[in-house]
């Protein structure tokens, strides 16, 4: 990037800007004919001008051109001119007077669109850029770097600089140009009211920047001197003993009233200034028509300015001043902009990227990584200089499995990293299959070495796209359709230096990972997990999934069989008491009255929460029911018994918010209605506090709550006015944002737990929940769902950062992002350590036999754990010794193989 | 069975006696009533204690494992509670509960009940009383034995 703000502007927006330029002059003579056209309206039409000498008609609106002498001289007429009357000639020149106030008006407009696409444009390029950069940095660079700063700088920062970029070339010609063809106009109407305003407007040009600049420059001594004033403050407080023992508070208290002199007299200077600069202006905006009514008025008398001139020349100079204010703000916003551009490009120097050759040139060196792997004299040293590793030359055969051995210092870990180039500040040379690390590209790097640190960085999203985030390099095939949108799109990124890539593209290369589709990744990420033992909770993800029957219908099929079968076998138990099943003609105690009611899952906000009892929808319901006053009721008992409960606890507190319907802000307001309750019956409520109450009864459930409200005929009610509620809600405007209860279909919003057991497991049933899930579990395997199911839980959202996984689940993601890729190399550093010990050996294991042609490093913390390793690098403090693995596993060709390349070894 | 008749089952049990009976309310809210099948165990000896048990109806037995099996140390009834040493103590179940008939009890969180011990210090001190109380007796019945 360059280094001045204008370089890099005008680098990339040439075009763009010559092109506005070209309006702008376009738009002058229109500009100076709007100008000129009063002088015609008043001297030829009001004062009659055009109808001396006796003359009834004018011509208005000749069109006709000069021929400059060259060619023969004279007048071609194109166009003769409307004959009309006085009055017809002042409405005529009204009216084109109208028409270029429009047209001044339609040039704004055209180079405001131009300025702002511009100025949008470079934002876009500056972001994409900055951030492109930021992709760059080095990994010491990024130790330094805080994310929210940078993140901070490609948002917030660069918005003043793009506002500007738009204005930063065309406002000065703009704004100038115009008030250049205002000044001329005034000086071809009368010299010296021309010479008058210049002068004028000389004065406020170079006046006013100036005062401002000191009015600038005292501000910032005032704020580093009232920042001063804070520190020393500070300092007195903080040493207050001793100025108390030493007697030293007079001394003290001058040193305040001496700093607090400086600042009254920096504060008064700025005043001074500013009401200097305000009483310049003003005079200067005032006298100026004053000059003009005396001295024009006298000359016009004099007869050497006419009415109509004198008028123009005051219209013109009310449009000088604005465009001069606006040239004044332009030059403080360019310094203002410049040094925030300079302070951002500091964030961005060269010296803490990555060369942009390692960038280029992927699609020629996409070859394996498949050679051996050597150093030499490598060392390396921690920012202050003592070694972590000192000098140490070795040289690995491929393929090879070593383990990195150490004893708990940071050496066996760094030249993990070093050798993954997570960690660039080494001295020495490292070298793959004979080529420098260093060297090697990005592309060739990632895709054919997987790096497993202790810290694995997730994004949100879903389970599958963090597993397969290794995959997606580069597009492969262009997928989406080419559109006007997608063209225009495509226009827009070209003129930006952004990407033209889409997401929606196809990513993945199917083929070099052997699988036909998405579906065939799916079975692969599963074998995978199951590897690292995930699938488990691959399962159960799945079971808190959804399913949608519109792009899952074969799935969404086997649910519903699924279901019938869980209630065979749940009987076949004795277990059917643990579930109560949705029945559209019964009341489902395990569910409160507004799932009741409703007989479905609701899938926008109308039917949530406090929605739900203001929804009109569900009071009709209620209404015809008959049922609202007993629910209002039960709302009113409820909050008797929240309000007895919850009173003495304070807000905030855990309890509250697990437990209790109503929050603890709301608290004294369901007290207040429950005094109104008191003192004039539940008739008397507003229909505000009804519905209040009424959302408390409609999250009632009756074993789980044991506060005795409901009996048969309201539960027989509440299912009779669910067949009301059904009716009025089919057509309705919330009809789409409830997913009604059908035993034969699948609920879309409902999790596919609930979906296979279609009914609430039964509350106060020791151990009912994890009996009912074994048996789901039975029948999801008889039907051969399993599969179907841990697919569903590959959509499982992650969070952010991976928040929603537990460690070892964010660890085993990483692994398998890792290893789907099929990399030459894998470094595994502290990837494991999520893991019990146990398991982690099992996945070590499992890695051993994978990479047993291919090339795994691991980073251990015994020789205990090396088991089954060819080659070992054993740390002791910063030294560090290759050897041949101890009466390794494997015998034979591998052990020569290892003795033969470890000849480079070095302590 | 409701909540309030809950709150007269905690009213029975000596430690919680002396409480205010919205704190009680509260206490008896924020469990949870469980229904157990004859046979079915509460927890384990051995078991990481996460709740006390008060029981509303019906009898339970503890029983220790010992190495020529299970021994039957003490039988449970109506407005017994159990389990509350070991979510104070913060120690793994000394004993197995296992329901002798169909058994209904209020399931009392550990992470609850501290929150509310930790919240009204009524209720601490009721506990502390009867846990003084027991270690007094303890200690009566030892300087009986030693007499």
């Amino acid at each position: 990037m360059d280094k001045s703000l204008f370089r890099y502007i005008w680098r990339f927006s040439k075009r763009e800007q010559l092109a506005i330029f070209a309006v702008v002059i376009a738009s002058l003579p229109f500009y100076f004919w709007s100008l000129e056209l009063p002088k015609r309206i008043v001297n030829e039409a009001i004062q009659g001008g055009a109808f001396t000498e006796g003359r009834t008609e004018a011509r208005f609106f000749i069109i006709s051109f000069d021929l400059p002498p060259l060619m023969g001289g004279g007048t071609i007429e194109l166009f003769e001119g409307f004959s009309v009357d006085q009055l017809g000639l002042l409405f005529g020149l009204s009216t084109l007077f109208l028409t270029l106030v429009l047209i001044n008006g339609a040039f704004k407009y055209v180079i405001n669109v131009a300025k702002g696409a511009l100025g949008e444009r470079m934002l876009r390029r500056l972001r994409f850029d900055l951030f492109a950069t930021t992709l760059r940095f080095t990994p010491s660079t990024l130790r330094t770097v805080k994310s929210s700063e940078t993140a901070t700088i490609i948002k917030d920062e660069v918005e003043p600089i793009g506002g500007f970029i738009g204005d930063a070339f065309v406002q000065p010609l703009f704004l100038g140009t115009q008030a250049a063809t205002a000044m001329a106009f005034i000086l071809i109407q009368n010299v010296w009211l021309g010479l008058l305003a210049a002068a004028v407007v000389g004065v406020q040009f170079v006046i006013i920047p100036r005062m401002r600049r000191v009015q600038l420059r005292l501000g910032k001594e005032r704020q580093i001197a009232s920042r001063k004033l804070a520190g020393r403050i500070a300092e007195i407080v903080d040493g207050m003993e001793a100025v108390h023992v030493h007697d030293a508070t007079a001394w003290e208290k001058a040193e305040i009233g001496d700093r607090l002199h400086h600042l009254f007299d920096l504060r008064f200077r700025i005043y001074k200034w500013k009401f200097m600069v305000k009483f310049i202006n003003n005079l200067l905006a005032q006298i100026t028509p004053f000059l003009f009514y005396a001295i024009g008025g006298y000359l016009a008398l004099k007869g050497q300015l006419d009415i109509g001139q004198l008028v123009a020349v005051i219209g013109a100079y009310r449009d000088l001043p604005p465009p001069l204010k606006e040239l004044i703000d332009w030059d403080q916003q360019r310094l203002d902009v410049q040094i925030k551009y300079d302070q951002i490009i500091q964030q961005f120097l060269p010296d803490k990227l990555v060369p942009l050759d390692v960038f280029v040139a992927q699609e020629k060196e996409d070859g394996p990584l498949a050679g051996p792997i050597a150093a030499e004299r490598l060392r390396i040293a921690d920012p202050h200089g003592s070694p972590i590793v000192e000098e140490f030359s070795f040289t690995l055969p491929f393929p090879v499995r070593l383990a990195i051995i150490g004893d708990g210092g940071p050496g066996p870990s760094t030249l993990a990293r070093v050798l993954a180039r997570r960690h660039d500040e080494y001295a020495g040379r490292v070298t793959i299959g004979g080529r420098d690390l260093g060297r090697i590209s990005e592309g060739q790097l990632g895709r054919h070495l997987a790096y497993a640190g202790p810290e694995p960085a997730l994004f949100p999203g879903s389970l599958r796209e963090n597993l397969i985030y290794g995959l997606r390099n580069r597009p492969i095939r262009r997928l989406t359709d080419d559109g006007p949108q997608a063209r225009r799109r495509r226009m827009e990124a070209e003129r930006t230096g952004n990407p033209i890539d889409r997401l929606e593209d196809e990513w993945i290369d199917y083929e070099r990972l052997g699988v036909e589709d998405a579906d065939g990744l799916d079975g692969l990420l599963l074998g995978a997990l199951g590897r690292i033992g995930m699938r488990e909770d691959v399962y159960r993800f799945g079971l808190l999934g959804r399913v949608s029957s519109q792009r899952m219908p074969d799935l969404a099929e086997k649910v519903v069989e699924a279901r019938r079968r869980l209630r065979s076998m749940l009987a076949e138990q004795g277990l059917e008491n643990l579930v109560e099943p949705f029945d559209p003609g019964r009341y489902n105690a395990q569910a409160s009255i507004g799932e009741n009611l409703l007989f479905g899952v609701a899938v926008g906000p109308a039917f949530t929460g406090r929605g739900r009892a203001v929804n009109p929808v569900v009071r009709k319901a209620l209404d015809r029911g008959a049922l609202m006053d007993d629910l209002v009721a039960i709302g009113a008992r409820i909050t008797e018994t929240m309000t007895e409960i919850f009173r003495d606890l304070p807000p905030g507190h855990p309890l509250f918010e697990q437990f209790s319907f109503i929050d603890a802000d709301e608290l004294p307001e369901f007290e207040d209605i429950l005094r109104r309750v008191a003192a004039k019956g539940l008739k008397a409520l507003n229909s505000e506090d009804r519905a209040r109450l009424l959302a408390l009864a409609l999250d009632y459930i009756e074993p789980r709550h044991r506060l005795g409200l409901l009996d048969d005929r309201l539960r027989q009610a509440i299912v009779a006015a669910r067949v009301i509620f059904r009716t009025a809600l089919d057509g309705s405007v919330w009809a789409r944002q409830l997913d009604l209860y059908d035993p034969e279909s699948v609920c879309d919003a409902a999790p596919l737990r609930e979906n296979l057991l279609f009914g609430r497991i039964a509350h106060g049933i020791a151990d009912a929940q994890s009996r009912v899930m074994r048996v789901v579990s039975a029948v999801v395997d008889e039907l051969g769902l399993r599969e179907e199911v841990e697919k569903v839980g590959l959509g499982f959202q992650v969070g952010p950062g991976g928040r929603l996984l537990a460690p070892h689940q964010r660890a085993g993601v990483n692994l398998v992002r890792c290893l789907v890729k099929k990399p030459d190399i894998f470094i595994l550093d502290g990837g494991l350590a999520a893991y019990g010990e146990e398991q982690a050996r099992h996945i070590r294991e499992g890695l051993l036999a994978t990479f047993e042609n291919r090339c795994f490093v691991a980073v251990l913390r015994d020789e205990e754990q090396a088991e089954g390793f060819d080659a070992l690098i054993v740390f002791d403090g910063a030294r560090a010794e290759l050897r041949r693995s101890p009466a390794a596993g494997r015998e034979g060709r591998e052990a020569d193989a290892a003795a033969a390349n470890v000849a480079g070894g070095h302590g | 069975m409701t909540l309030d008749s809950e709150v007269q089952s905690l009213r029975q049990v000596p430690m919680f006696r002396d409480i205010d009976p919205a704190r009680l309310k509260l206490l008896a809210f924020t469990g949870e009533r469980v229904h157990f099948s004859a046979g079915q165990p509460f927890f384990r000896q051995g078991d990481a204690a996460d709740a006390a048990y008060v029981i509303l109806d019906g009898q339970a037995d503890v029983t220790l494992d010992t190495p020529s099996g299970p021994l039957k140390v003490a039988e449970l009834a109506r407005n017994d509670i159990v389990g509350e040493m070991g979510i104070l103590s913060d120690t793994p179940r000394s004993a197995t509960v296992t329901a002798a008939v169909p058994i209904v009890a209020l399931r009392i969180d550990k992470r609850v009940f501290l929150e509310l011990l930790n919240q009204f210090p009524q209720m601490s001190i009721a506990v502390m009383r009867e846990l003084a109380k027991r270690l007094e007796r303890t200690n009566a019945r030892l300087a009986q034995s030693n007499s």
